[in-house]
This record gives structure tokens, C-alpha cells and sequence, in this order.
């Protein structure tokens, strides 16, 4: 029996934006028909991912296959089958239902448009009568939105890409986009890949959690980046640590050849409550439960912890949230050892 | 004063009485620009755009030459143009001097920089999202193409009128390689220079109105498809 390939499967992939590298993957698969969440600070290289899924550019290097085979921007098996919306959509200069059949029209796709239209406007919660013939310019930011996502959905596309959907739009638009992506995966098992800061919902609906710092991929919930800058203290021991904005210094292991990226794995951290110690650990860092979000898949609890200006996120069992009682706004503390930061 | 105002009048005259040597330069006037117009768009439209749209070696030294060509004085492409047309030049065979074609070509010369240089121009400050957005729909080279230009339409239909002022009101080609011949190659600016040299303000003038005329009808056209 031959294996499914998955919808994408990116190989040695890099880009770069002038000199300075904005995407470095050694390998990243994401299978047919699941929803992958990204997350990450702005900055962190999920638009460009995003946008090399979406083969509106070519990576500097590497191999980015579709369905098992390598694709690349403008290739007739990837225009007809994946779509981006991105944060602040771009409406074309002419009305609703011109924007939302463009896509189909530039297909040669002509039957049944006032229907269509009306099915995709009705998903993101537009009423034909009142929208279908308003001009772009006659629209709210949440509006030009969810006609930009209706404009894909007509598509049906294989995968749909969605950067920030909802950063920018208010809570009915907010909670309309979201219904209407998921309702795309579970009607016609559109692949979805979403970069989003809510991370209730991103947590919620997706399978699997991909972090991205600095343009690198990390397991979300099992590895914890410690964002530079990274200091090298002056006390002849060429010991590198992190400062933290509340004044908290996290001890780094040695970084030969300069600065790169601080990794520490979730089962490396010991987590507690009250002041204990750790004869192993020279890092002990306190901070506060900022909020426990329900993975649907994994039924684990993602708890986000704020430490002076960085954010970690541990993936915990429903047991260990329950033995040490957490919950938003308590205190805690991370022991650690420096030794077991990995520096990549 | 009276002379301007009966002039005017007389003006108005010759243009209600149909006068044959006053429409006649009113069409050649309007074949030319027109022809020039039709070659400048073919072909420019689409170079701008590659010129705005595109990154490529060279592309600062080709948009400072067709920046430097939009200076062009006309007299210089008439010059130009004579000396390609006439009989000793490259292309006398094609018997073209003295000939509204000749013209047409030289006022293609004139006008060409312009549409690149504006559509160039007016491609380069399209919304980065603008290509973003057709990619992810899954337009191909050429619906980009066509989209993009139909995104910017405003701006390029100002470049379209720019050109187009500057070829309706060019002497320098017309006198040089139409030769002003009359009921032939006399356009309304030749027709103008030369009834004002001769003291027939009146005639001058009538061609002066309909010169405006038309620039006020190609201006209005252009108001009412932008409103569309």
C-alpha cells in the first residue's frame, strides 16, 4: 500500500531578503487535510513561509513539494489549488462580486456565478442583497475581509493559507472568518495553515503547533526559544546570559562564534509553585501563569507563562495543571540548567 | 483688442460655414495624434509595465533614458525623423516624407516615452499585496499583467492625456516632416503658425479654439470613464 504524500513537504528551504536570512528549514511536512497553526513574534518569518506555500515567490534554496512533487510559483497544479488571504487583504478595484468571481472568471469558470457567489457570501456571513454590488471602497476592514476569504472559498482550493486572518477585524467578523475556514476543511478537506496570535483558537482548532523564531521551526509546547539578545557577561568565564525586562537574568550555556538561537526543551524545565529549589539548576526564574488554552487535538493544556517581557509555553497534562493547581495569574517558578539549553 | 475679438468672431465663423482648409487640418490633426497614440499605447503600456514591474540589470540606465527622452525637444525628433525619411536617409523608400504617416511617426517618438515613463512609474507604486492577492487567486503572467494595469488605470489614463497634449500641440514634427502642405499634411498647429505669420489672425485662431475644443473632449471622456 503507497503512502498518502503530504500537501506540502519542504526540504532545505532558505530565503533570504537581501543578505540577511529570513527562513532556514531543514525539513517541514504538513499532511493532507490538517490544520497547522504557526505562531511566532512579528518578524519571525511566518508571512514569508507563508507566502512560499502560497508559491507567490521562490526560496533561495531548498525544494518545496506539493503532493509529492516539487513545485514552484506560477505552475498550473498549485494556481488552481492553493490560496492566501493575508492580514489586510487587497481588493480589487471593483465591486464585491466582480472581487469575489475574479478567480474563477480568470479560469474560464463561468457557470452559475450568481449562485456561487451568493453560497460563498452567505458562508462569511455577507448578504448578497446588501453587499454583492458595493464597490471595495464601500467597505469596513472586517467586511473587505471576509469578502477576501469568500473569494477563496468560491475556489474550493486544496489548501487555504490565512495570515492573521483576524488580527485586524472586530469580534463578529472575527468569530465569521474563523467558522467559515474550518468549515472549508470539514466540508471539502481543504488543508489549512494559520498564522495567528489568538492563540485560544489556534490551540483549539489546529493539529498540530509550529512555532517560528528567526525564521527557524520549533515544536511548540516542547521547545521553548529564549529570544535574543544574548549578553556576554564580563566576568572572564565567557558566560552569555539573557536579561529579562524585569531585571531576572537567565544563564546561557557558551555560544562559540556569537549569538544564535537559545532552545531549551519543555522536559528539561521543572516547574513549581512554591519557593523550592534545584541543586541541578542555575537557572531559577519566577513568572506568572498568563493563560491555559485546551488543545483539541492532544488534550493537553498549553500554559502560556510570562517571565519579565518573554512569553514560554509549556505543554502540561490535564494531571500536572491539577496537581499544581494552575491557573491564570499564579505565580510560579521555572528551575532549569544551563546545560541544557541547546544553542542552534 | 477689437482684432482678438474679431478674430473670435470670424472663428466661430469659419467653423460653423465648414471651411474646407480649416477641416481639413482639424482631420489630419486628429489622424496623426491619433495613429501615434494607438502605436504609443501597443507598445508602451506593456513595456512600462515590464519596466516598473520588473528587476532587472540595466533597468536604472533604461529609466534614465527614457526619463532624458520625455525632454525631447520636437524639433529634434523632426530632425530625426527627416533624416531617417528622406530620400538619402535609411528609409526613403518608403517614400513616408511629407506624408501623415511620417508624421505619425515622429509624434509615436514623441509620445512613446511618455506612456513608459508614467506607466513605469505608476506600476512601481502598485500595492506589493496587489500581486500577492493574484497569485494566491491564481492569475497567470498575463492576467497579472492586465490586472495590474487595470488596478492603475487612473494613473496610466493621466499619462495617456499627458501624451496625448503634447502630441495634439507639437509644431516642430508636423512643419518639419509633413512640410505643411495645404489639404494634405497641414495640421491645426502648423495651419496656426502660419495664418498668424501671414496676419489671418482670425484663421489662426479658429484653430486655436478647436485645438482647446478637443483637448476639453479628450479631458471630459477621461472624467467620465474614471467615474465609470
Amino acid at each position: 500500500m503507497t503512502r498518502q504524500p503530504p500537501a506540502y513537504r519542504l526540504e532545505q528551504v532558505a530565503h533570504f531578503y537581501g543578505d540577511k536570512q529570513v527562513l532556514g528549514i531543514d525539513l517541514l511536512e504538513i499532511p493532507k487535510g490538517s490544520i497547522t497553526g504557526l505562531m511566532g513574534p512579528n518578524g519571525s518569518g511566518k508571512s514569508t513561509l507563508l507566502k512560499l506555500l502560497a508559491f507567490a515567490m521562490r526560496p533561495a534554496s531548498g525544494c518545496i513539494k506539493f503532493n509529492g512533487r516539487p513545485e514552484y510559483p506560477f505552475s498550473h497544479k498549485v494556481r488552481a489549488k492553493v490560496t492566501l488571504v493575508t492580514q489586510k487583504p487587497y481588493l480589487l478595484k471593483r465591486t464585491v462580486f466582480e472581487n469575489i468571481t475574479y478567480g474563477l472568471k480568470i479560469r474560464q469558470d463561468k457557470n452559475d456565478l450568481t449562485r456561487r457567489v451568493h453560497v460563498a457570501m452567505d458562508s462569511v456571513g455577507l448578504a448578497f442583497d446588501r453587499f454583492a454590488f458595493r464597490q471595495w471602497h464601500e467597505l469596513s476592514g472586517g467586511e473587505a475581509q471576509r469578502v477576501a476569504l469568500a473569494a477563496r472559498l468560491i475556489l474550493r482550493p486544496e489548501v487555504l493559507l490565512l495570515d492573521e486572518p483576524v488580527a485586524s477585524v472586530d469580534t463578529r467578523s472575527a468569530a465569521l472568518i474563523r467558522t467559515a475556514a474550518l468549515a472549508a476543511r470539514q466540508d471539502w478537506g481543504t488543508t489549512l495553515i494559520i498564522a495567528s496570535h489568538d492563540l485560544a483558537w489556534l490551540f483549539d482548532c489546529s493539529d498540530t503547533q509550529i512555532s517560528i523564531s528567526s525564521g527557524t521551526l520549533f515544536a511548540t509546547g516542547r521547545e521553548i526559544i529564549i529570544p535574543g539578545p544574548y549578553v556576554r557577561k564580563k566576568d572572564g568565564a565567557q558566560t552569555w546570559i539573557k536579561q529579562l525586562d524585569d531585571g531576572q537574568t537567565i544563564v546561557l550555556p557558551p555560544m562559540a562564534g556569537g549569538a544564535k538561537t537559545a532552545v531549551l526543551r519543555s522536559e528539561n524545565i521543572r516547574l513549581a509553585t512554591t519557593g523550592q529549589t534545584d541543586a541541578g539548576a542555575d537557572n531559577r526564574i519566577f513568572g506568572q501563569v498568563q493563560s491555559m488554552h485546551l488543545t483539541g487535538q492532544h488534550r493537553q493544556i498549553m500554559t502560556v507563562i510570562a517571565l519579565g517581557g518573554m512569553t514560554v509555553m509549556l505543554a502540561l497534562s490535564p494531571d500536572q495543571t491539577a496537581a499544581l493547581a494552575l491557573q491564570p495569574g499564579k505565580p510560579v517558578t521555572l528551575l532549569f540548567s544551563s546545560k541544557q539549553i541547546a544553542v542552534r | 483688442m477689437d482684432y482678438i475679438v474679431d478674430g473670435f468672431v470670424k472663428a466661430i465663423f469659419l467653423l460653423i460655414h465648414l471651411d474646407p482648409a480649416t477641416f481639413s487640418a482639424i482631420s489630419a490633426t486628429l489622424k496623426v495624434s491619433t495613429a501615434a497614440m494607438a502605436v504609443s499605447l501597443i507598445a508602451g503600456l506593456p513595456l512600462g509595465f515590464a519596466l516598473g514591474y520588473f528587476n532587472f540589470y540595466g533597468k536604472r540606465h533604461i529609466k534614465t533614458l527614457v526619463d532624458t527622452l520625455l525632454a525631447l525637444p520636437t524639433v529634434s525628433v523632426g530632425l530625426i525623423v527627416y533624416a531617417l525619411i528622406s530620400s538619402q536617409g535609411p528609409l526613403g523608400e518608403l517614400n513616408l516624407l511629407f506624408t501623415l504617416t511620417g508624421i505619425a511617426m515622429g509624434q509615436t517618438i514623441l509620445a512613446l516615452p511618455i506612456v513608459i515613463a508614467i506607466t513605469a512609474a505608476t506600476v512601481e507604486n502598485i500595492d506589493p499585496d496587489l500581486k500577492l492577492t493574484l497569485v494566491s487567486l491564481g492569475a497567470g503572467k498575463r492576467h497579472i499583467l492586465f490586472t495590474c494595469l487595470w488596478e492603475v488605470r487612473y494613473g496610466i489614463l493621466a499619462g495617456v492625456v499627458t501624451a496625448y497634449g503634447r502630441v495634439l500641440t507639437e509644431v516642430g514634427i508636423a512643419m518639419m516632416v509633413g512640410g505643411n502642405i495645404k489639404y494634405h499634411t497641414r495640421t491645426i498647429t502648423t495651419a496656426i503658425a502660419l495664418e498668424t505669420s501671414k496676419g489671418m489672425f482670425a484663421d489662426g485662431m479658429a484653430l486655436g479654439l478647436v485645438l482647446i475644443a478637443i483637448a476639453l473632449c479628450v479631458n471630459i471622456c477621461l472624467s467620465f470613464l474614471r467615474k465609470q
